[in-house]
Protein backbone atom coordinates (compact mmCIF):
# COMPACT_ATOMS: atom_id res chain seq x y z
CA UNK A 1 0.00 0.00 0.00
CA UNK A 2 2.43 2.33 1.40
CA UNK A 3 4.12 2.02 -2.72
CA UNK A 4 1.05 2.31 -4.25
CA UNK A 5 0.46 5.63 -2.36
CA UNK A 6 3.69 7.12 -2.55
CA UNK A 7 3.49 6.31 -6.66
CA UNK A 8 0.36 7.97 -7.08
CA UNK A 9 1.46 11.33 -4.96
CA UNK A 10 4.47 11.33 -7.44
CA UNK A 11 2.54 11.04 -10.19
CA UNK A 12 0.19 13.45 -9.82
CA UNK A 13 2.56 15.88 -7.89
CA UNK A 14 4.81 16.14 -10.87
CA UNK A 15 2.20 16.35 -13.79
CA UNK A 16 1.05 19.34 -11.90
CA UNK A 17 4.30 21.12 -10.91
CA UNK A 18 7.11 19.80 -13.01
CA UNK A 19 9.88 17.72 -11.68
CA UNK A 20 12.36 20.42 -10.49
CA UNK A 21 9.73 22.19 -8.53
CA UNK A 22 8.64 19.03 -7.00
CA UNK A 23 11.72 18.29 -5.48
CA UNK A 24 12.96 21.38 -4.40
CA UNK A 25 9.42 21.75 -2.75
CA UNK A 26 10.30 18.28 -1.35
CA UNK A 27 13.56 19.08 0.12
CA UNK A 28 12.73 22.88 1.55
CA UNK A 29 9.56 21.41 3.13
CA UNK A 30 10.99 18.21 4.82
CA UNK A 31 13.55 20.41 6.14
CA UNK A 32 11.29 22.94 7.78
CA UNK A 33 8.86 20.09 8.98
CA UNK A 34 11.85 18.16 10.81
CA UNK A 35 13.45 22.14 11.89
CA UNK A 36 16.50 20.31 10.04
CA UNK A 37 19.57 23.47 9.65
CA UNK A 38 19.34 22.24 5.42
CA UNK A 39 18.44 19.10 3.60
CA UNK A 40 20.11 18.00 0.23
CA UNK A 41 19.93 15.33 -2.30
CA UNK A 42 22.58 14.24 -4.73
CA UNK A 43 22.06 11.78 -7.30
CA UNK A 44 23.94 9.24 -8.90
CA UNK A 45 25.30 9.84 -12.13
CA UNK A 46 27.10 8.09 -14.99
CA UNK A 47 25.68 4.18 -14.61
CA UNK A 48 26.07 5.04 -11.06
CA UNK A 49 29.79 5.80 -10.78
CA UNK A 50 29.55 9.49 -9.99
CA UNK A 51 27.51 10.70 -7.39
CA UNK A 52 26.60 14.57 -7.34
CA UNK A 53 24.78 17.36 -5.38
CA UNK A 54 21.38 18.40 -7.11
CA UNK A 55 19.74 20.34 -4.89
CA UNK A 56 19.64 21.80 -1.36
CA UNK A 57 18.73 24.34 1.16
CA UNK A 58 20.27 25.82 4.22
CA UNK A 59 23.58 24.38 3.35
CA UNK A 60 26.96 26.97 2.42
CA UNK A 61 27.93 26.62 -1.46
CA UNK A 62 31.45 26.35 0.29
CA UNK A 63 30.74 22.78 1.87
CA UNK A 64 28.54 21.94 -1.63
CA UNK A 65 31.04 22.18 -4.02
CA UNK A 66 30.48 21.23 -7.72
CA UNK A 67 31.24 18.02 -9.11
CA UNK A 68 31.40 14.86 -7.67
CA UNK A 69 30.94 14.12 -4.05
CA UNK A 70 33.96 11.35 -2.52
CA UNK A 71 31.61 8.28 -1.24
CA UNK A 72 33.06 7.91 2.28
CA UNK A 73 32.01 5.08 4.60
CA UNK A 74 29.04 6.86 5.59
CA UNK A 75 27.48 7.25 2.17
CA UNK A 76 28.49 3.73 0.63
CA UNK A 77 26.53 2.48 3.03
CA UNK A 78 23.30 4.69 2.43
CA UNK A 79 23.97 3.77 -1.46
CA UNK A 80 23.45 0.15 -0.52
CA UNK A 81 19.95 1.28 1.18
CA UNK A 82 19.87 1.67 4.68
CA UNK A 83 19.53 4.85 6.43
CA UNK A 84 22.07 6.17 8.14
CA UNK A 85 22.12 8.00 11.32
CA UNK A 86 25.19 10.18 12.40
CA UNK A 87 24.03 11.79 16.16
CA UNK A 88 27.97 13.26 16.10
CA UNK A 89 29.74 14.57 13.59
CA UNK A 90 33.01 14.90 15.72
CA UNK A 91 32.43 11.73 16.76
CA UNK A 92 32.46 9.70 13.83
CA UNK A 93 35.08 7.80 11.89
CA UNK A 94 32.88 7.44 8.84
CA UNK A 95 32.73 10.93 8.12
CA UNK A 96 35.94 12.43 5.68
CA UNK A 97 34.68 16.14 5.27
CA UNK A 98 34.29 16.50 9.04
CA UNK A 99 36.24 19.63 9.59
CA UNK A 100 34.13 21.24 7.36
CA UNK A 101 30.95 19.85 8.72
CA UNK A 102 31.41 21.10 11.89
CA UNK A 103 32.60 24.90 10.52
CA UNK A 104 29.29 24.49 8.73
CA UNK A 105 27.49 24.23 12.64
CA UNK A 106 26.14 20.12 11.94
CA UNK A 107 26.15 18.06 14.41
CA UNK A 108 23.49 15.52 13.69
CA UNK A 109 23.18 14.15 9.89
CA UNK A 110 20.17 11.91 8.79
CA UNK A 111 21.27 10.26 5.45
CA UNK A 112 18.06 8.62 3.70
CA UNK A 113 19.07 6.51 0.56
CA UNK A 114 16.75 7.89 -2.19
CA UNK A 115 15.11 5.05 -5.11
CA UNK A 116 12.64 4.63 -6.75
CA UNK A 117 10.59 0.66 -7.12
CA UNK A 118 14.03 -0.64 -8.53
CA UNK A 119 17.19 0.94 -6.64
CA UNK A 120 19.00 3.21 -4.85
CA UNK A 121 19.47 6.40 -7.03
CA UNK A 122 20.73 8.85 -4.67
CA UNK A 123 21.01 10.23 -1.21
CA UNK A 124 18.86 12.70 0.86
CA UNK A 125 20.73 14.26 4.10
CA UNK A 126 18.89 16.35 6.49
CA UNK A 127 21.37 18.60 8.83
CA UNK A 128 21.15 19.14 12.78
CA UNK A 129 22.91 21.93 14.12
CA UNK A 130 22.00 20.77 17.20
CA UNK A 131 21.54 16.83 18.50
CA UNK A 132 18.55 14.87 17.21
CA UNK A 133 17.00 11.78 17.79
CA UNK A 134 15.01 9.82 15.67
CA UNK A 135 12.98 6.98 16.57
CA UNK A 136 11.79 4.10 14.56
CA UNK A 137 8.32 5.72 13.19
CA UNK A 138 10.10 8.83 12.36
CA UNK A 139 13.02 7.48 10.54
CA UNK A 140 10.32 5.19 8.61
CA UNK A 141 7.92 8.27 7.41
CA UNK A 142 11.07 10.17 6.54
CA UNK A 143 12.57 7.34 4.41
CA UNK A 144 9.15 7.17 2.73
CA UNK A 145 9.69 11.25 1.97
CA UNK A 146 12.91 9.72 0.43
CA UNK A 147 10.97 6.82 -1.63
CA UNK A 148 8.84 9.28 -2.70
CA UNK A 149 11.32 12.25 -4.20
CA UNK A 150 13.17 8.85 -5.70
CA UNK A 151 10.26 8.28 -7.69
CA UNK A 152 9.49 11.73 -8.41
CA UNK A 153 13.15 12.05 -9.70
CA UNK A 154 12.68 8.64 -12.15
CA UNK A 155 9.64 10.43 -13.69
CA UNK A 156 11.26 13.44 -14.27
CA UNK A 157 14.32 11.83 -16.31
CA UNK A 158 11.54 9.57 -17.99
CA UNK A 159 10.08 12.81 -19.08
CA UNK A 160 13.41 14.84 -19.94
CA UNK A 161 13.69 11.61 -22.31
CA UNK A 162 10.83 11.79 -24.02
CA UNK A 163 10.93 15.21 -24.26
CA UNK A 164 14.26 14.98 -26.10
CA UNK A 165 13.15 11.93 -28.39
CA UNK A 166 10.32 14.29 -29.17
CA UNK A 167 12.63 17.41 -29.69
CA UNK A 168 15.14 14.62 -32.03
CA UNK A 169 11.79 13.37 -34.01
CA UNK A 170 10.92 17.62 -34.48
CA UNK A 171 14.49 18.06 -35.81
CA UNK A 172 14.05 15.16 -38.12
CA UNK A 173 10.90 16.51 -39.83
CA UNK A 174 12.52 19.79 -40.05
CA UNK A 175 15.24 18.28 -41.74
CA UNK A 176 13.12 16.41 -43.98
CA UNK A 177 11.10 19.37 -44.87
CA UNK A 178 14.12 21.18 -45.40
CA UNK A 179 16.00 18.56 -47.60
CA UNK A 180 12.40 18.45 -49.81
CA UNK A 181 12.71 22.08 -50.13
CA UNK A 182 16.12 21.98 -51.23
CA UNK A 183 15.35 19.06 -53.74
CA UNK A 184 12.58 20.85 -55.43
CA UNK A 185 14.56 24.11 -55.76
CA UNK A 186 17.33 22.34 -57.34
CA UNK A 187 15.13 20.90 -59.60
CA UNK A 188 13.96 23.87 -60.64
CA UNK A 189 17.38 25.11 -61.00
CA UNK A 190 18.59 21.84 -62.98
CA UNK A 191 15.71 22.25 -65.63
CA UNK A 192 16.45 26.21 -66.22
CA UNK A 193 20.17 24.85 -66.84
CA UNK A 194 19.24 22.10 -69.06
CA UNK A 195 17.19 24.09 -70.86
CA UNK A 196 19.08 27.58 -71.38
CA UNK A 197 21.31 26.16 -73.74
CA UNK A 198 18.76 24.50 -76.10
CA UNK A 199 16.85 27.49 -75.94
CA UNK A 200 19.83 29.78 -77.00
CA UNK A 201 21.12 26.84 -79.98
CA UNK A 202 17.58 26.79 -81.09
CA UNK A 203 17.13 30.47 -81.23
CA UNK A 204 20.19 30.56 -83.29
CA UNK A 205 18.79 28.11 -85.82
CA UNK A 206 15.70 30.06 -86.16
CA UNK A 207 17.40 32.63 -87.29
CA UNK A 208 19.85 30.60 -89.23
CA UNK A 209 16.64 29.86 -91.15
CA UNK A 210 14.86 33.16 -90.91
CA UNK A 211 17.83 34.89 -92.54
CA UNK A 212 19.37 33.06 -94.88
CA UNK A 213 17.21 30.15 -95.63
CA UNK A 214 16.88 31.26 -99.51
CA UNK A 215 20.76 31.17 -99.65
CA UNK A 216 20.53 27.57 -98.02
CA UNK A 217 20.18 24.01 -100.47
CA UNK A 218 16.42 22.21 -99.69
CA UNK A 219 18.68 19.11 -97.85
CA UNK A 220 20.01 21.91 -95.32
CA UNK A 221 17.19 24.10 -94.37
CA UNK A 222 15.50 20.44 -93.61
CA UNK A 223 17.85 19.70 -91.27
CA UNK A 224 17.51 22.83 -89.82
CA UNK A 225 13.62 22.37 -89.29
CA UNK A 226 14.66 18.77 -88.02
CA UNK A 227 17.11 20.10 -85.39
CA UNK A 228 14.63 22.66 -84.16
CA UNK A 229 12.35 19.80 -83.76
CA UNK A 230 14.97 17.70 -81.69
CA UNK A 231 15.60 20.57 -79.63
CA UNK A 232 12.19 20.61 -78.78
CA UNK A 233 12.07 16.79 -78.24
CA UNK A 234 14.61 17.46 -76.11
CA UNK A 235 13.06 20.17 -73.71
CA UNK A 236 10.14 18.27 -73.71
CA UNK A 237 11.88 15.22 -72.49
CA UNK A 238 13.76 17.40 -69.75
CA UNK A 239 10.18 18.63 -68.38
CA UNK A 240 8.85 15.30 -68.21
CA UNK A 241 11.53 13.78 -66.54
CA UNK A 242 11.87 17.21 -63.94
CA UNK A 243 7.79 16.38 -63.42
CA UNK A 244 8.34 13.08 -62.93
CA UNK A 245 11.02 13.93 -60.15
CA UNK A 246 8.85 17.01 -59.03
CA UNK A 247 5.71 14.50 -58.37
CA UNK A 248 7.89 11.88 -56.66
CA UNK A 249 8.62 14.57 -54.12
CA UNK A 250 5.43 15.78 -53.42
CA UNK A 251 5.24 19.01 -54.95
CA UNK A 252 1.84 18.20 -55.96
CA UNK A 253 0.86 18.57 -52.07
CA UNK A 254 1.75 22.10 -52.43
CA UNK A 255 -0.74 22.39 -54.77
CA UNK A 256 -3.53 21.11 -53.51
CA UNK A 257 -7.16 23.19 -52.63
CA UNK A 258 -10.93 23.40 -53.11
CA UNK A 259 -11.27 22.84 -56.78
CA UNK A 260 -14.14 22.87 -59.12
CA UNK A 261 -14.54 19.80 -61.80
CA UNK A 262 -16.31 22.44 -63.98
CA UNK A 263 -13.52 24.86 -63.97
CA UNK A 264 -10.79 22.31 -64.73
CA UNK A 265 -12.97 20.84 -67.76
CA UNK A 266 -13.43 24.27 -69.07
CA UNK A 267 -10.16 25.46 -68.98
CA UNK A 268 -8.69 21.85 -70.26
CA UNK A 269 -11.51 22.05 -73.12
CA UNK A 270 -10.01 25.44 -74.24
CA UNK A 271 -6.72 24.09 -74.79
CA UNK A 272 -7.66 21.31 -76.11
CA UNK A 273 -9.07 22.82 -78.99
CA UNK A 274 -6.04 25.03 -79.23
CA UNK A 275 -3.52 21.77 -79.51
CA UNK A 276 -6.21 19.91 -81.88
CA UNK A 277 -6.85 22.62 -84.40
CA UNK A 278 -3.90 22.94 -85.68
CA UNK A 279 -4.12 19.35 -87.11
CA UNK A 280 -7.73 19.85 -88.43
CA UNK A 281 -9.04 17.85 -85.35
CA UNK A 282 -12.30 18.99 -83.98
CA UNK A 283 -12.95 18.44 -79.98
CA UNK A 284 -16.28 17.50 -78.83
CA UNK A 285 -17.53 17.49 -75.38
CA UNK A 286 -19.91 15.46 -73.51
CA UNK A 287 -20.23 16.65 -69.88
CA UNK A 288 -22.88 16.09 -67.57
CA UNK A 289 -23.54 18.94 -65.09
CA UNK A 290 -23.62 19.80 -62.59
CA UNK A 291 -19.71 18.12 -61.43
CA UNK A 292 -18.65 18.77 -57.99
CA UNK A 293 -15.43 20.29 -56.20
CA UNK A 294 -12.83 18.30 -55.19
CA UNK A 295 -9.80 18.37 -52.98
CA UNK A 296 -7.40 18.65 -55.53
CA UNK A 297 -4.79 20.06 -57.78
CA UNK A 298 -6.12 21.95 -60.72
CA UNK A 299 -2.75 22.08 -62.58
CA UNK A 300 -2.22 18.45 -62.14
CA UNK A 301 -6.12 17.57 -62.93
CA UNK A 302 -5.89 20.13 -66.28
CA UNK A 303 -2.28 18.15 -67.21
CA UNK A 304 -3.91 14.79 -67.05
CA UNK A 305 -6.34 15.90 -69.45
CA UNK A 306 -4.08 18.05 -72.15
CA UNK A 307 -2.05 14.59 -71.88
CA UNK A 308 -4.20 12.81 -72.59
CA UNK A 309 -5.36 15.05 -75.05
CA UNK A 310 -2.22 15.42 -77.25
CA UNK A 311 -1.79 11.90 -76.89
CA UNK A 312 -4.68 11.47 -79.07
CA UNK A 313 -3.51 14.40 -81.84
CA UNK A 314 -0.74 12.68 -82.21
CA UNK A 315 -2.50 9.38 -83.03
CA UNK A 316 -5.45 11.16 -84.41
CA UNK A 317 -5.80 11.43 -88.95
CA UNK A 318 -6.55 15.27 -89.70
CA UNK A 319 -10.30 15.76 -90.16
CA UNK A 320 -10.47 13.35 -86.87
CA UNK A 321 -12.55 14.29 -83.78
CA UNK A 322 -11.72 14.14 -80.48
CA UNK A 323 -14.12 13.78 -77.48
CA UNK A 324 -13.94 14.55 -74.03
CA UNK A 325 -16.23 13.33 -71.50
CA UNK A 326 -17.04 13.98 -67.79
CA UNK A 327 -19.67 13.00 -65.41
CA UNK A 328 -19.87 12.41 -61.49
CA UNK A 329 -21.46 9.56 -60.42
CA UNK A 330 -21.44 7.68 -56.81
CA UNK A 331 -19.37 10.26 -55.79
CA UNK A 332 -16.50 9.72 -58.37
CA UNK A 333 -15.98 12.19 -60.91
CA UNK A 334 -15.12 10.11 -64.20
CA UNK A 335 -13.42 11.51 -67.29
CA UNK A 336 -12.77 10.12 -70.89
CA UNK A 337 -10.74 11.50 -73.74
CA UNK A 338 -11.46 9.20 -76.81
CA UNK A 339 -9.89 9.61 -80.17
CA UNK A 340 -10.90 8.30 -83.88
CA UNK A 341 -7.07 7.33 -84.32
CA UNK A 342 -5.24 3.69 -85.09
CA UNK A 343 -5.62 2.30 -82.24
CA UNK A 344 -2.83 0.55 -79.68
CA UNK A 345 -2.21 -2.96 -80.42
CA UNK A 346 -3.62 -5.35 -77.71
CA UNK A 347 0.22 -6.43 -76.77
CA UNK A 348 1.43 -2.67 -75.97
CA UNK A 349 -1.76 -1.72 -74.27
CA UNK A 350 -0.90 -3.61 -70.75
CA UNK A 351 2.15 -1.30 -70.87
CA UNK A 352 0.88 2.72 -72.30
CA UNK A 353 1.63 3.94 -68.55
CA UNK A 354 5.22 2.33 -68.26
CA UNK A 355 8.44 5.21 -67.80
CA UNK A 356 9.55 5.76 -71.02
CA UNK A 357 7.28 3.14 -72.88
CA UNK A 358 6.58 4.31 -76.89
CA UNK A 359 4.31 2.68 -79.23
CA UNK A 360 6.39 3.62 -81.95
CA UNK A 361 10.09 3.96 -80.39
CA UNK A 362 11.50 4.86 -84.01
CA UNK A 363 8.47 7.76 -83.45
CA UNK A 364 10.25 11.19 -83.44
CA UNK A 365 7.64 12.76 -81.14
CA UNK A 366 6.37 11.93 -77.83
CA UNK A 367 8.85 10.90 -74.53
CA UNK A 368 6.97 7.86 -73.52
CA UNK A 369 6.91 9.99 -70.24
CA UNK A 370 3.19 11.71 -70.33
CA UNK A 371 0.78 8.75 -69.77
CA UNK A 372 2.97 7.62 -67.33
CA UNK A 373 2.85 11.35 -65.51
CA UNK A 374 -0.91 10.97 -65.86
CA UNK A 375 -0.66 7.89 -63.97
CA UNK A 376 1.47 9.36 -61.59
CA UNK A 377 -1.30 12.09 -60.82
CA UNK A 378 -4.45 10.20 -60.86
CA UNK A 379 -2.45 7.72 -57.98
CA UNK A 380 -2.44 11.23 -56.21
CA UNK A 381 -6.02 11.91 -56.42
CA UNK A 382 -6.31 8.17 -55.14
CA UNK A 383 -8.25 7.50 -57.98
CA UNK A 384 -7.84 4.88 -61.43
CA UNK A 385 -7.05 5.40 -64.70
CA UNK A 386 -7.33 2.86 -67.91
CA UNK A 387 -7.03 2.58 -71.38
CA UNK A 388 -9.12 0.77 -74.09
CA UNK A 389 -8.76 0.47 -77.54
CA UNK A 390 -10.33 -0.23 -79.80
CA UNK A 391 -13.15 1.38 -78.38
CA UNK A 392 -15.92 -0.87 -77.38
CA UNK A 393 -19.12 1.13 -79.24
CA UNK A 394 -17.30 2.21 -82.53
CA UNK A 395 -14.69 -0.44 -82.85
CA UNK A 396 -11.54 1.92 -83.74
CA UNK A 397 -9.72 4.39 -82.13
CA UNK A 398 -8.39 4.51 -78.24
CA UNK A 399 -9.97 5.78 -74.97
CA UNK A 400 -8.65 6.54 -71.61
CA UNK A 401 -10.36 7.21 -68.46
CA UNK A 402 -9.55 8.27 -65.40
CA UNK A 403 -12.01 8.77 -62.22
CA UNK A 404 -11.14 10.16 -59.28
CA UNK A 405 -13.37 10.33 -55.83
CA UNK A 406 -14.88 13.51 -54.41
CA UNK A 407 -14.09 14.57 -50.91
CA UNK A 408 -10.69 14.88 -49.44
CA UNK A 409 -8.31 12.92 -51.69
CA UNK A 410 -4.74 13.56 -50.61
CA UNK A 411 -3.23 10.94 -49.45
CA UNK A 412 -3.52 10.42 -45.76
CA UNK A 413 0.75 9.60 -45.11
CA UNK A 414 1.64 12.76 -47.04
CA UNK A 415 -1.13 15.12 -44.69
CA UNK A 416 1.81 16.83 -42.86
CA UNK A 417 3.32 17.92 -46.07
CA UNK A 418 0.52 20.19 -46.50
CA UNK A 419 1.72 22.30 -43.79
CA UNK A 420 4.30 23.53 -46.26
CA UNK A 421 1.90 25.67 -47.98
CA UNK A 422 3.29 28.47 -46.42
CA UNK A 423 6.10 27.69 -47.48
CA UNK A 424 7.18 30.27 -50.28
CA UNK A 425 7.44 28.23 -53.23
CA UNK A 426 10.81 27.73 -54.05
CA UNK A 427 9.60 25.95 -56.75
CA UNK A 428 10.59 28.38 -60.29
CA UNK A 429 9.64 25.73 -62.28
CA UNK A 430 10.35 26.47 -66.11
CA UNK A 431 8.55 25.43 -69.14
CA UNK A 432 6.57 22.34 -68.13
CA UNK A 433 4.31 22.04 -71.52
CA UNK A 434 1.44 19.69 -71.05
CA UNK A 435 2.24 18.37 -73.92
CA UNK A 436 4.38 15.01 -73.43
CA UNK A 437 3.07 12.15 -74.91
CA UNK B 1 12.86 56.61 -86.20
CA UNK B 2 13.12 53.23 -84.70
CA UNK B 3 11.50 52.69 -81.09
CA UNK B 4 13.62 51.62 -78.46
CA UNK B 5 13.62 48.26 -76.99
CA UNK B 6 15.14 47.35 -73.58
CA UNK B 7 16.00 43.60 -73.72
CA UNK B 8 16.71 42.25 -70.57
CA UNK B 9 18.41 38.42 -70.06
CA UNK B 10 21.30 37.26 -68.37
CA UNK B 11 21.95 34.72 -71.55
CA UNK B 12 24.21 36.45 -73.85
CA UNK B 13 22.74 33.88 -76.65
CA UNK B 14 19.02 34.30 -76.10
CA UNK B 15 19.50 38.51 -75.88
CA UNK B 16 22.07 37.94 -79.23
CA UNK B 17 19.16 36.04 -80.69
CA UNK B 18 16.54 38.20 -79.81
CA UNK B 19 18.32 41.52 -80.76
CA UNK B 20 19.49 40.41 -84.03
CA UNK B 21 15.32 39.45 -84.51
CA UNK B 22 14.03 42.77 -83.55
CA UNK B 23 16.97 45.15 -85.22
CA UNK B 24 16.35 42.86 -88.39
CA UNK B 25 12.67 44.87 -87.94
CA UNK B 26 14.76 48.35 -87.93
CA UNK B 27 14.33 48.57 -83.59
CA UNK B 28 16.84 49.95 -81.72
CA UNK B 29 17.76 47.15 -79.00
CA UNK B 30 19.58 48.35 -75.78
CA UNK B 31 20.15 45.07 -73.70
CA UNK B 32 20.63 44.76 -69.56
CA UNK B 33 22.19 41.57 -68.62
CA UNK B 34 20.69 41.95 -64.77
CA UNK B 35 18.11 43.31 -62.82
CA UNK B 36 20.22 46.06 -61.64
CA UNK B 37 21.26 46.77 -65.15
CA UNK B 38 17.78 46.78 -66.25
CA UNK B 39 16.67 49.60 -63.95
CA UNK B 40 19.71 51.55 -64.48
CA UNK B 41 18.89 51.75 -68.27
CA UNK B 42 15.37 52.20 -67.72
CA UNK B 43 16.11 55.35 -66.36
CA UNK B 44 18.95 56.13 -68.74
CA UNK B 45 17.55 54.88 -72.28
CA UNK B 46 14.47 55.74 -71.47
CA UNK B 47 12.56 52.89 -74.02
CA UNK B 48 9.30 52.51 -75.21
CA UNK B 49 9.20 48.48 -74.38
CA UNK B 50 11.40 46.19 -72.05
CA UNK B 51 11.88 43.16 -72.53
CA UNK B 52 12.08 41.25 -69.41
CA UNK B 53 13.62 37.89 -68.00
CA UNK B 54 12.48 36.43 -64.70
CA UNK B 55 15.23 34.68 -63.63
CA UNK B 56 18.11 36.79 -63.31
CA UNK B 57 20.85 36.92 -60.78
CA UNK B 58 21.64 39.61 -58.31
CA UNK B 59 18.17 41.40 -58.80
CA UNK B 60 16.04 39.45 -60.83
CA UNK B 61 12.93 39.89 -63.30
CA UNK B 62 10.18 40.26 -60.42
CA UNK B 63 12.31 42.57 -58.16
CA UNK B 64 12.66 44.48 -61.54
CA UNK B 65 8.93 44.68 -62.09
CA UNK B 66 7.72 45.04 -58.34
CA UNK B 67 10.50 48.74 -58.81
CA UNK B 68 8.72 49.70 -61.21
CA UNK B 69 5.43 49.96 -59.69
CA UNK B 70 7.56 52.18 -56.87
CA UNK B 71 6.75 55.65 -57.12
CA UNK B 72 10.41 56.85 -57.43
CA UNK B 73 9.82 54.88 -61.33
CA UNK B 74 6.54 56.13 -61.79
CA UNK B 75 8.02 57.92 -65.04
CA UNK B 76 8.42 55.06 -66.68
CA UNK B 77 5.57 52.64 -64.92
CA UNK B 78 3.03 53.11 -68.05
CA UNK B 79 6.21 51.82 -70.30
CA UNK B 80 4.82 47.82 -71.59
CA UNK B 81 6.72 44.70 -70.50
CA UNK B 82 6.71 41.76 -72.20
CA UNK B 83 7.69 38.47 -69.94
CA UNK B 84 10.02 36.85 -71.91
CA UNK B 85 10.77 33.64 -69.73
CA UNK B 86 11.36 29.96 -69.36
CA UNK B 87 9.32 30.21 -65.93
CA UNK B 88 5.65 28.78 -66.58
CA UNK B 89 3.18 31.19 -66.40
CA UNK B 90 1.16 30.16 -63.93
CA UNK B 91 4.16 29.48 -61.25
CA UNK B 92 5.27 32.92 -62.34
CA UNK B 93 2.34 34.41 -61.47
CA UNK B 94 2.08 32.59 -58.14
CA UNK B 95 5.56 33.61 -56.92
CA UNK B 96 5.00 37.46 -57.87
CA UNK B 97 1.88 37.20 -56.23
CA UNK B 98 2.76 35.31 -52.93
CA UNK B 99 6.23 37.69 -52.65
CA UNK B 100 4.27 41.47 -53.41
CA UNK B 101 0.67 40.65 -52.56
CA UNK B 102 -0.05 42.25 -55.67
CA UNK B 103 -1.19 40.69 -59.41
CA UNK B 104 2.13 40.87 -61.78
CA UNK B 105 -0.23 42.86 -64.74
CA UNK B 106 2.52 43.13 -67.66
CA UNK B 107 1.50 42.84 -71.08
CA UNK B 108 2.65 39.97 -72.26
CA UNK B 109 4.14 36.86 -71.25
CA UNK B 110 5.83 34.50 -73.28
CA UNK B 111 7.62 31.06 -72.41
CA UNK B 112 11.38 30.19 -73.58
CA UNK B 113 11.63 29.29 -76.15
CA UNK B 114 10.06 32.07 -77.96
CA UNK B 115 7.99 31.82 -81.42
CA UNK B 116 9.92 34.33 -82.89
CA UNK B 117 6.19 35.69 -85.31
CA UNK B 118 4.56 35.53 -81.82
CA UNK B 119 7.31 37.90 -80.60
CA UNK B 120 7.84 40.25 -83.40
CA UNK B 121 3.71 40.37 -83.23
CA UNK B 122 3.66 41.03 -79.85
CA UNK B 123 5.85 43.54 -79.85
CA UNK B 124 4.61 45.48 -82.38
CA UNK B 125 1.14 45.27 -81.27
CA UNK B 126 2.22 46.59 -77.85
CA UNK B 127 4.42 49.72 -80.15
CA UNK B 128 1.78 50.76 -82.01
CA UNK B 129 -0.44 50.51 -79.02
CA UNK B 130 1.52 53.30 -77.80
CA UNK B 131 1.46 55.74 -80.78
Amino acid sequence: MRHKIIDEIAHSVVAVGGADNVIRALVESTARGTEAKGCSLSTLKDADTKLVHRISCGISEGYLREGQILTDDALGRVLGGSPLIVWEVAADHRLIRKEELQREGITSIVFLPFRDQHKVRGIMCLFFSERRKFDREELEFLDSIAELGGIILDRAETEERLEKEAEEARRELARIKDERRHFLGFLSMVTHDLKSPLVAVQGYLKMLLRKSADRLDERMVKGIHRSIQRIDGMMELISSLLELSRLESGQVLLELKTVSWEEVLGAAVETAHELAAPKGIVVATEIRRPLPEVFASDIRLQQVILNLVSNSVRFTPRGGRITIRARCENDTVTVSVEDEGTGIEPDKLPHVFEEFYKGDPESPEGTGLGLSICKRIVDMHRGGIWAESPVRETGRGTRFTFSIPVGVTCRLEDRWMLEENKVKPSSIASGQSGETK
Amino acid sequence: MGKKILLADDDPDVAEVVSMLLEDEGYEVVTAKDGAETLEKIKLENPDLIILDLLMPHVDGFAVFNMLRDPRYERWSKIPVIILTSVRQEVGNRRYELETGRRMNYSAYLEKPPDHDELLETVSSLIEAED
